[in-house]
């Protein structure tokens, strides 16, 4: 694994980013709000002094007059020391007086007679607030409309911004901290399931299967009962195996077993005819016991899954005239019919030849050993099938899939392994072929068939 | 800027007049007396008469050998226009015209000096860090000791109202003050005293029934007071009256007692003054302990910094008057001083006062 690939750093990672996009969203948004705030105080500044200025503009000699009241421009100089700029504008846009031709404000008022619109300039290299107020001159005579245009520097209103969004700066910066020390612990609390799951499963004894019995949060749980399943599983698997070694064993004692009395009782003899005799039994029962072995060997060997071997392509037909070669005598001095049928053309799986001629060699033997005297074996194409029929008494379906248990024997009085089908199986397994039982053609006998992966019709 | 140098001209004409000599250039020239380093230049404009002048810069250049200096005495209204035609040529600009130079600092033409002794002047004596007042100069009466012996003290405003009021035949004609109409000092008392008290056009009213003569410069008033024309003078510049009435013991100059405007002479820094260091070095030495002291030693202008005390500081100024002086607010204020329509209003009431007595 990376190295810094950690729960808790990627947690902490997602959590952090859109927490510090929000805090840059907050903090332009306060950044823009003090502004405005600020704006908002320090145009009443300008306001009032327009105000001021207008309340005192008076019609004299045929002309606007204005007595201006220096308070009026004291009012717009705060601590800051802002510089101040007014100017009275006529109707026709002429300047009457002013320190300064401030410019106009092209937008429409809200409409009224008096209003009052506020904007940022840049004027002569200096950056300025305007407020311009278009009023009229009104009298019994005479009505005669004017801008008052009151304007100052920006110094107290950035001062003011940068404080209030200081304030809220530290605000926000404390929240931030807060937030974070909260979400470091947050995530520790969160993972500490996780690592007392791996405590636990550290701390078991390596040879117990037994289930992880510990109270975890729901994600963790699942996993916890995941882990649980694999570890019944292998239960299953181990309790199958040591069965299995159990039977194995008990199935080679058994024929060890007759030898040795065999032996015995031949040596208590002194007549060479019995010994023939012996021998040739003995000899007889050591090929089946060297059978057996060879067929739990072969048992293990596809049990394991680990077991892959090469697949070549092999053509069905030829495989299945050949097993019948094989077994035909045998067949034949059992009494049983054995017949192939095979469709015309080729059948080509992939496979491995000796493994299926096993299978379906074992197919014929269960198949003479419970009583079928009828015994076919069948190849179709499309998809590629293998099927080996009886006419024997058959197996009922529910117990049907006991019968691939290495070692079941459905009935006692036949003697046999118990392997046959079981060794079927794990051949079908390692060809990837699916394993059917099923009742032949009028509801007796069995049909097994092993239908291989291929095209289907 | 037509307007506002048409402006300037109808302006600045009476504004200086207030103290400056007529006389054309006057000029003081000191010589970099140093070998090593480089040399700068430093040129100062300035409405402060040379006599006032000399000590400060004589001290200055001996602490700062290395620098030419060359100072010359305007007019107010030659240094403004002389700014606004040639805005790159000096690079301190002294004048009492306060609104003027208000102005030009307003509309951003001065620099702003960031020094520890700029930062430490009292912020009353200064707008930003860009206009720096460097004197403490009162508005007096000077009143001759035979009107005292024969009329009773005169302390203040009140006093004089009631002289004025009383005895305006016996003073018929011996009355002087500024014009308002052509000066632009009186101007600006005018408009400071009519807002700080209503009882001004009372004041007004008995200078006209007085008959009064109104004139356009403190040395005018003095020349008259000295000579014996005039008995009583009323709103003259105390440091040239202190300077002038020195020798002349028949002559009282009064601080009044009720209230006392106190003019102040602005320094700036153009922006584009030609050698920006020296002229940060100089307006340093004017509002540094060392230049205000020998302001309040060696001229009558009236040394500002706080550190200062004894005669010639405002310290000792404010000791002896208290809350009575009335320093002209460094501010926007002065702004409305300057307005055309503002001027005509003013002068057309103050003309309806002064003439009041004729009316009746």
């Amino acid at each position: 694994m990376r190295r810094g690939d950690s729960l808790y750093r990627r947690l902490l990672g997602w959590l952090l980013l859109p927490l510090l996009v929000l805090g840059s969203l907050i903090l332009i948004q306060a950044w823009v709000d003090a502004q405005r705030t600020a704006d908002r105080a320090f145009d009443r500044l300008l306001e009032a002094a327009s105000l001021a200025i207008a309340e005192q503009v008076q019609w004299q000699d045929d002309r606007l007059w204005l007595d201006l009241p220096p308070a009026a421009l004291e009012m717009l100089a705060t601590d800051a020391e802002e510089r101040v700029f007014y100017s009275l504008v006529d109707g026709q846009g002429r300047l009457i007086t002013g320190n300064a031709n401030l410019p106009g404000d092209s937008r429409q008022g809200l409409g009224g007679e008096d209003t009052l619109l506020y904007r940022n300039i840049d004027w002569q290299d200096l950056s300025l607030r305007q407020g311009v107020r278009r009023t009229r001159f009104e009298d019994w005579r005479v009505r005669e409309p004017f801008e008052v245009r009151v304007a100052h520097s920006r110094e107290g209103r950035d001062a003011l911004a940068a404080e209030l969004w200081r304030a809220n700066l530290a605000m926000i910066l404390a929240m931030a901290a807060l937030a974070t020390v909260g979400l470091l612990l947050a995530i520790r609390a969160a993972l500490t399931p996780l690592t007392r799951l791996r405590r636990a499963i550290r701390a078991r004894d390596p040879r117990t299967l037994a289930p992880l019995a510990l109270s975890l949060p729901r994600e963790l749980a699942e996993l916890r009962d995941t882990v649980n399943e694999l570890l019944a599983r292998m239960r299953r698997v181990r309790a199958n195996q040591e069965r299995f070694i159990g039977d194995a064993s008990h199935q080679l004692r058994t024929p060890l077993a007759g030898l040795s009395a065999r032996a015995e009782l031949a040596l208590r003899q002194d007549d060479p005819a019995r010994w023939k005799e012996a021998l040739v039994a003995m000899q007889a029962t050591s090929a089946r016991t060297a059978r057996l072995a060879v067929q739990l060997l072969s048992l293990t060997r596809l049990a394991n899954p680990e077991y892959r071997p090469d697949l070549v392509p092999l053509e069905l037909n030829t495989i299945a005239r050949q097993a019948v070669r094989d077994h035909w005598t045998s067949c034949h001095r059992q009494g049983v019919d054995l017949g192939v049928e095979t469709v015309e053309g080729e059948v080509w799986v992939r496979g491995i030849d000796w493994l299926i001629a096993e299978a379906i060699g074992n197919l014929i033997d269960n198949a003479c050993r419970y009583g079928g005297r009828r015994v076919t074996v069948q190849v179709e194409d499309k998809p590629p099938r293998l099927a080996v029929e009886d006419d024997g008494p058959g197996i009922p379906p529910q117990r049907r899939l006991l019968m691939l248990r290495p070692f079941h024997r459905d009935r006692e009085d036949v003697k046999g392994s118990g392997l046959g089908l079981a060794i079927v199986d794990g051949i079908a397994r390692t060809h990837g072929a699916r394993l059917q039982l099923s009742s032949g053609h009028d509801g007796r006998g069995l049909t097994v068939v092993l239908q291989f992966p291929g095209e289907s019709p | 800027m037509n307007r506002l140098s048409r402006l300037a001209c109808r302006w600045l004409l009476p504004l200086g007049l207030v103290g400056a000599p007529a006389g054309a250039d006057e000029t003081l020239h000191y010589a970099a007396t140093t070998d090593i380093g480089p040399t700068s230049q430093l040129v100062v404009h300035g409405a402060l008469d040379l006599p006032q002048m000399r000590p400060l810069l004589e001290d200055f250049h001996h602490k700062n050998p290395d620098l030419e200096v060359r100072y010359r005495n305007l007019t107010t209204l030659a240094l403004h226009e002389r700014f606004l035609v040639e805005p790159d040529e000096a690079d301190v600009l002294l004048s009492s015209a306060m609104p003027w130079q208000y102005r030009l600092a307003n509309e951003g033409h001065a620099r702003s000096l960031e020094s520890p002794d700029a930062r430490r002047w009292p912020a009353w004596a200064r707008w930003r860090h860009e206009l720096f007042a460097f004197t403490f100069e009162p508005i007096v009466m000077v009143v001759n000791e035979t009107v005292i012996e024969r009329f009773g003290e005169v302390r203040g405003h009140a006093d004089l109202l009631a002289l004025l009021e009383r005895h305006a035949a016996a003073l018929q004609g011996q009355v002087v003050t500024y014009d308002p109409a052509t000066s632009g000092a009186g101007y600006t008392y005018a408009i400071e005293e009519s807002r700080l008290s209503p009882r001004y056009w009372d004041l007004v009213a008995a200078l006209g029934k007085a008959e009064a003569d109104l004139v356009d410069t403190t040395g005018e008033m003095l020349e008259g007071l000295i000579e014996g024309r005039y008995q009583v003078g009323y709103n003259l510049l105390g440091s040239y009256a202190r300077d002038r009435l020195a020798d002349q013991p028949q002559l009282r100059i009064v601080v009044p007692e009720d209230y006392a405007l106190v003019t102040q002479r602005l320094a700036l820094i153009p922006r584009q003054a030609p050698h920006p260091a020296a002229a940060e070095r100089f307006l340093d030495y004017l509002i540094g302990e060392p230049g205000q002291a020998v302001l309040a030693r060696e001229t009558t202008l009236g040394a500002i910094h706080p550190a200062l005390e004894g005669p010639g500081t405002a310290t000792s100024l404010r000791q002896e008057r208290g809350e009575a002086l009335r320093p002209i607010t460094l501010g926007p204020g002065l702004l409305a001083t300057l307005d055309d329509l503002k001027r005509e209003a003013l002068l057309t009431r103050w003309q309806r006062e002064f003439s009041r007595s004729e009316q009746r």
